[in-house]
């Protein structure tokens, strides 16, 4: 890893509870800007709490997590600020469901960055037509494709300018002809230098573009390794079973 | 026949009494829309403090105040019957001011709703998928631009028919203005009634008035009803 990589998420010591219940154990990693990290692992894992953690949609119950040098969890953090900057893309999509989806897209920009209307449009616009999608600009999302939905969420994400997007099982609701519509997008981000955590069961996908694999059992992170050792030499007696589960 | 034609002019015609029924009704409407707006604010506040305490996981000490002085509210108000309650208002609270009874009317019928509609929307709020309010956190917006812009337009829309049903009682339980003698529809036929010797015709005269005032309201509710679903088509 070369010496200017910067440390986007410095993650130590993460724990979660749920009343008695822990669902992360003493968990530390790094995630640096511009990687592609891929999380797998059995359900109930604590993956997605893991990730939800990172923009604190779920409050650490112990531990710290630095996001670009600052800590989020200082309870004196104003953690609007650090969301703004961090994309998260949902299971179940959860575009708006009271609004068009060019004002899906448009609302963050203008109450959270103070942007314009016609500036924050036309920056809406250019993203959908990315997508392909410009002609769903005053639909509802409930006249949309899941596969469609999906897209929308991630560039309705990309209005704010995160600086890391986070996507949890992102295409695991979709018809199964709908999943590569979604993962050709996750893919071009990838290329344009996104940092990515991603938690998935698309294993071909992972090997493709992730640049770090972890597997997530029993709310400890077993491993962690490039792609091609991930899969081709897992060590951990539990990743081993899992893939010969899963694949 | 002719009988009834001389009692329709008795009762309405005469002595220009049809004002007791058209300056009532000017009464109920004013009433029952202001009450309905200071209902429809006080529920919507309330509902999110309600909603709030439950939802978070550790309620400050601020929200857990405020969530215990409305739950006394809602018992209070639910607890007893709005003619006490408009009493009690009209010679106890306002008894040594001087205050138009129309604003002791509206103040009593919009804090009396204003309870049932908290519940109503909190109801909604519920049952707006909690991925929606996470959406709109995970993107920057604060506590109150989510549920503004989001979460509230949403359970709105989910609870419209309640709503309307609140706003028919609401309308219906005007009535009882008459209580401290306020002119309304109900008072002004009661007057006409206590004139004419007739107990039919100021009374049903009264209820025909309510009667088409509902259903104007529940056409104007369905309308609302279907413009607000739009977004489903
Ligand atoms: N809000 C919650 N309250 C209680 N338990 C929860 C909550 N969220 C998750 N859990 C529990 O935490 C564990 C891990 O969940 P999750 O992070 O969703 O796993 P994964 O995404 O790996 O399937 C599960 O046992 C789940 O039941
Ligand atoms: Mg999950």
């Amino acid at each position: 890893m070369s010496a200017e990589k910067q440390v986007l998420f410095d993650i130590k010591g993460l724990c979660k509870s749920f009343g008695k219940v822990q669902v992360l154990d003493h968990i530390d990693a790094q995630i640096y800007k511009g990687e592609v990290v891929v999380i797998i692992g059995p359900s109930g894992s604590g993956k997605s709490t893991f990730l939800r953690s990172l923009n604190l949609l779920e409050m650490p119950t112990g531990g710290r997590i630095l996001f670009e040098g600052k800590d989020m969890t200082d309870p004196r953090a104003n953690i609007n600020e650090y969301r703004q900057k961090i994309g998260m893309v949902f299971q179940h999509f959860n575009l708006f469901a009271n609004l068009t989806i060019l004002e899906n897209m448009t609302l963050a920009p203008m109450k959270v960055l103070k942007k314009s209307k016609e500036e924050a449009e036309a920056e809406a616009m250019q993203l959908l037509k990315r997508v392909g999608l410009e002609e769903k600009a005053n639909a509802y999302p409930a006249q949309l494709s899941g596969g469609q939905k999906q897209r929308i969420a991630i560039v309705r994400s990309l209005c704010m300018h995160p600086d890391v997007m986070l996507f949890d099982e992102p295409t695991s609701a979709l018809d199964p002809e709908m999943v590569g519509e979604v993962l050709a997008v996750m893919r071009d981000l990838a290329l344009e230098g996104m940092t990515m955590v991603i938690v998935t069961h698309e294993m071909g996908f992972a090997r493709e573009v992730g640049s770090r694999v972890l597997f997530v059992d029993e709310g400890k992170i077993k491993e962690e390794n490039t792609p091609a050792e991930f899969f081709d030499h897992p060590r951990h007696p539990r990743l081993v079973e899992f893939l010969s589960k899963v694949i | 026949m002719e009988d009834l034609k001389i009692r329709f002019i008795t009762n309405f015609i005469k002595d220009d009494r049809w004002k007791y029924f058209t300056n009532g009704l000017e009464t109920t409407y004013i009433v029952s829309f202001f009450a309905i707006v200071l209902g429809v604010v006080i529920g919507v506040l309330i509902a999110v403090v309600r909603s709030t305490a439950d939802t978070i996981e550790r309620p400050n000490l601020v929200i857990r105040i405020l969530n215990w002085i409305c739950r006394i509210y809602l018992t209070v108000i639910r607890g007893t019957p709005a003619m006490i309650q408009l009493l009690i208002m009209y010679y106890i609270i306002f008894g040594s001011v001087d205050v138009s009874k129309r604003v002791v009317a509206i103040l009593t019928f919009g804090i009396n709703s204003g309870a049932y509609v908290a519940e109503i929307i909190r109801s909604g709020i519920m049952s707006v998928d909690r991925g929606q309010f996470e959406a709109g956190r995970s993107l920057g917006l604060n506590y109150v631009q989510t549920m503004w812009y989001i979460v509230i337009p949403q359970a709105f829309k989910n609870v419209l028919p309640a709503l309307g049903n609140e706003f028919i009682t609401l309308l219906k339980e005007t009535s009882i203005c008459g209580y401290i003698a306020l002119t309304d529809v109900t008072h002004g036929a009661n007057t006409v009634r206590s004139q004419t010797y007739d107990p039919y015709l100021p009374l049903f005269g009264a209820a025909l008035i309510y009667l088409i005032s509902v259903s104007f309201l529940s056409a104007l509710v369905t309308r609302m009803e279907r413009r607000l679903r739009v977004n489903e088509r």
